[in-house]
This record gives C-alpha cells, sequence and structure tokens, in this order.
C-alpha cells in the first residue's frame, strides 16, 4: 500500500475546492466530497453514495472516506457510479479496497457499471470479488 | 529419429530453427514434438492458425495430446507471449513435469515497429525463464520469408541455433545479462502535426481530453478511444508516482496507427516491468502491464535523459496479420 500513500502526497495540495462534509446531515443530495472533477453526494433510495465525474489518484483517496461517511451498520452499501465518466485503476484499487473492508456478511453494490468501468475491472482481473458486487437493477431517481 | 529431442534439459534451453520451406519446418519441428509426446511431456505449440493445421494433421491422432494457440492472437502485442508462457509453466509445470514448446512470434508480414519488439521479446525469454524451471522452447524462423538480418538477430537471442541437422551453441548468443539490460534503441522522431503537453500532478483531466480528442478524430470507436484514455492515464500516473513527478505527452499519427508517448525522467529497474501479472489487488503499479493489455504494441525504453514509453493502436487494417505458411496448406 506504499504506492497509495505516496499518491497522497502528490495530490494533497491545491486540488480540492471542498473538503469533505462528513457530518451533513444524511440527505439525499449533500456533498460529502467535491474537487474540480468529482463530487460524491448521498443517496436515499437505496441509501448510500453516488459519484459523479472523474476519479483518478488525484481523488481516489475519497472513495473510504466517502464510502464510510455512508455507511449505515449492517447494511450494503449501494454506489452509484452511473455518472462516473472515468475512473482509474487507482479509483478501481480504492472500491476494491473498500469493499473488502466490509464484514458480517455486507457487500458493495456498484450500481449502473459504465462500460469504461467495466473495461477496467476486467482488465485488472478483479471482476470475481466476492465483496463487490456489480447490481444490473435502475437505480430509482433521486 | 533423433534421439536429442527424447532428452530432458536441465534449464530452459531457448532454441532457433532456421527453416527454409514448409518440408523443413516440419522436418525440424515434428521430430521436437514427437519426442515430447513419446516422454510425456506437456506442450503447447503457439503458431499460425495455417501451421496449427499443419502439424495437426502431419500428428494425427498424436496432436490430440498437444495444446495448440494462435500466435496472431496470443502475439497480437508481442508483450502479451511471455505472460502466455508463464501461464503454461506455471500451470503444466512443477513436480518434475517436462514442458516443451514451440512458437514463432516473427513473420515476414510483422511491419518494421513491431519487430523491433518481437526481437526484444525473444531476449526477455532469456531473463523470464532462464530462474524457473527447465523447459525447452523452441522458436522457428522462416530463413526465406526474414531478412538476413532477422536471422543474425535470432543468433543474438537464443543461446541454441539450429540449421538442418546441425544443432550448435550460438556464438553470437548475447548471454543473459545483456538480454535484460536496458533498452535504449532509439526511437524514430515523429513526423509534423505532433501535439505536446507537459505534465504534472495537476494534469490528468487535461490529458484524459487531449487523447480522448486525438482518437475520436481519428476515428477510433468509443471503447476503443476509451481504452486508449484508460492505457496513457495509468502510464501518466506512473511517471507521476514513480517517474519524478512530471514528464510530457506527445500524440500524433502516422502510417500505422495512432501514437502516444509519455516520457519522464525517471528510470525502470526490471526489464520484465510490462509483463509481470499483477498479483493482489493492493499492489502497486501495474500501468505498464495494464497498456499492453489495452494497445496494439507498447515501446518502453530507458534512455540517459529519462524513460519513452510509446503506445500505439493501430487504424484501419491492422499491420502484422499473421499470414506465414497460409499457402502451404490451401
Amino acid at each position: 500500500m506504499g504506492a497509495v500513500y505516496r499518491m497522497d502526497r502528490i495530490w494533497a495540495v491545491g486540488e480540492r475546492v471542498e473538503i469533505d462534509n462528513l457530518k451533513a446531515p444524511r440527505a439525499a443530495g449533500v456533498k460529502v466530497y467535491a474537487d474540480r472533477q468529482l463530487v460524491v453526494s448521498r443517496t436515499s433510495s437505496p441509501a448510500g453514495i453516488k459519484f459523479t465525474g472523474e476519479m483518478d489518484a488525484s481523488n481516489s483517496h475519497a472513495v473510504g472516506s466517502s464510502i464510510a461517511a455512508a455507511m449505515v451498520p449492517d447494511h450494503d452499501i449501494h454506489v452509484d457510479v452511473t455518472d462516473l465518466q472515468f475512473c482509474d485503476v487507482s479509483g478501481i484499487r480504492a472500491l476494491v479496497a473498500a469493499a473488502g473492508g466490509l464484514n458480517h456478511g455486507r457487500r458493495l453494490l456498484l450500481h449502473g457499471m459504465p462500460t469504461q468501468l467495466k473495461t477496467v475491472i476486467e482488465v485488472v482481473g478483479w471482476s470475481e470479488l466476492p465483496t463487490l458486487e456489480v447490481c444490473e437493477c435502475k437505480v430509482e431517481p433521486e | 529419429m533423433s534421439t536429442r529431442f527424447a532428452q530432458p534439459v536441465d534449464s530452459f534451453r531457448h532454441e532457433a530453427l532456421l527453416y527454409a520451406g514448409m518440408d523443413d519446418f516440419l522436418a525440424g519441428t515434428m521430430p521436437f514434438l514427437r519426442g515430447g509426446i513419446e516422454a510425456g511431456e506437456t506442450v503447447l505449440v503457439v503458431e499460425s492458425a495455417a501451421k496449427i493445421s499443419l502439424l495437426r494433421a502431419e500428428l494425427g491422432g498424436d496432436g490430440d495430446s498437444v495444446m495448440f494457440a494462435d500466435m496472431s492472437v496470443v502475439g497480437a502485442n508481442p508483450a502479451r507471449i511471455i505472460p502466455a508462457w508463464r501461464d503454461f509453466v506455471t500451470e503444466n509445470g512443477g513436480g518434475g513435469r517436462r514442458l516443451r514448446g514451440i512458437g514463432e512470434p516473427i513473420w515476414k508480414e510483422r511491419a518494421p515497429v513491431q519487430l523491433i519488439e518481437c526481437q526484444r521479446h525473444e531476449s526477455l525469454l532469456n531473463v523470464a525463464f532462464a530462474p524457473g524451471q527447465p523447459w525447452w522452447l523452441l522458436c522457428p524462423y522462416d530463413t526465406e520469408a526474414l531478412d538476413p538480418g532477422v536471422i543474425d538477430e535470432a543468433r543474438r537471442s537464443h543461446e541454441f541455433v539450429t540449421a538442418g541437422n546441425n544443432v550448435k551453441r550460438s556464438d553470437d548468443y548475447r548471454g543473459l545479462d545483456a538480454s535484460g539490460a536496458p533498452f535504449d534503441l532509439p526511437l524514430p522522431e515523429p513526423g509534423p502535426g505532433v501535439q505536446e503537453l507537459a505534465f504534472d500532478a495537476g494534469s490528468l483531466v487535461a490529458l484524459r481530453r487531449l487523447v480522448s480528442m486525438n482518437a475520436t478524430s481519428a476515428g477510433l470507436s468509443p471503447a476503443r478511444a476509451g481504452e486508449l484514455v484508460l492505457a496513457v492515464n495509468e502510464v501518466v500516473t506512473n511517471s507521476l508516482v514513480h517517474g519524478g513527478g512530471k514528464g510530457a505527452l506527445r500524440i500524433w499519427r502516422d502510417t500505422t496507427g495512432l501514437i502516444c508517448e509519455v516520457r519522464d525522467p525517471g528510470r525502470f529497474h526490471s526489464p520484465l516491468v510490462d509483463r509481470e501479472r499483477p498479483a493482489a489487488p493492493a499492489t502497486g503499479s501495474r500501468g505498464l502491464w495494464l497498456a499492453n493489455q489495452l494497445c496494439d504494441l507498447v515501446q518502453i525504453r530507458n534512455f540517459r535523459s529519462g524513460t519513452a514509453v510509446r503506445l500505439h493502436v493501430w487504424l484501419g487494417t491492422p499491420t502484422g496479420h499473421h499470414q506465414n505458411g497460409s499457402t502451404a496448406t490451401d
């Protein structure tokens, strides 16, 4: 994980325009993270978070804290990636790490997988991870 | 039948087979295959579809115990061949089980830019397999179709060279250390119409826009454009994390395709950096591996000034279509 810490050092300064708002009320649409290329907001149905924009090594550190903020004890985590226009390997790695950190049989469910995200997961060979699940259901509009 | 093919090897034996015409090809490969089959070895042949049919016909029922793979698929990007052989050795070796293979990565229709990387691949085979389990790899070279210079290079990249009944250790073999030495063969400068963008940690979005625009205007499908954008993104991320934190991207088209070049002041330390299959999800850099899975060809160079990585995507008809031997069976 050394590389991940190093990425934090490289990208820690000057990128974020709005810092995590983790203590915000649990209402849909509330931003828990935003920078120039990515917004993470809460969703209500199902309860979880939604990524909008582009995720790469400059902001993939936001995944862990955003997911932690959205967690409801003993429930699966729903992550809407319909409008995630780009996600690189570090982003997938962050999602995989978040999924791997879940306990008690909880899963991280990805909703609305774009083709680009499927490509990354296939190429890195992580499509078989038990706690990371791709959900084909439709996400309710907010 | 020659008994030399019945002997087990006690280390990785990388042997070039120089042949002239299909009869000569069969005379060189059939005893090798039969020797392997009779010794109960696991045998994999990576050849053109035409040569596979030819060998299957010659082997008859014995061919059922031999595995075949199409080199025009496996070796479309030559950097994917070593991982394929690695899989073969890992899955079938161990426990004293003996292995042998035939692989012909170089044929006449390979574009010059592919040929260079195929030749690098041949040298890297020595690095990839010398330390591991003993097995025997025979690499046929068509002396009628290929330039003499290509045959000379085969003598440098293979410790053993066979032509007809003449089997010998190659006097020209460059040895293991030189096989994995930093690759600094110059890259041709692009023609006019190059776009260049210096990058640092804040540039990823802009770089992706530039590559995406160029890929689209070059006529790549959205899927292939997306793959190139991802590949460039990962190689650049590699530069930002491991290569000094800054660099330059150049993008242009030539007669073969669309090319993106990433340069940075760093250095690659492992000669197999782009062909080691990444293990666990949490482990670090995999940008170059990924680029090889996503692009048609990747050229990696270690220069004194730093590293250069060129990602090629063919436009139109793919170059290097595997046709050798296609007239022999039709």
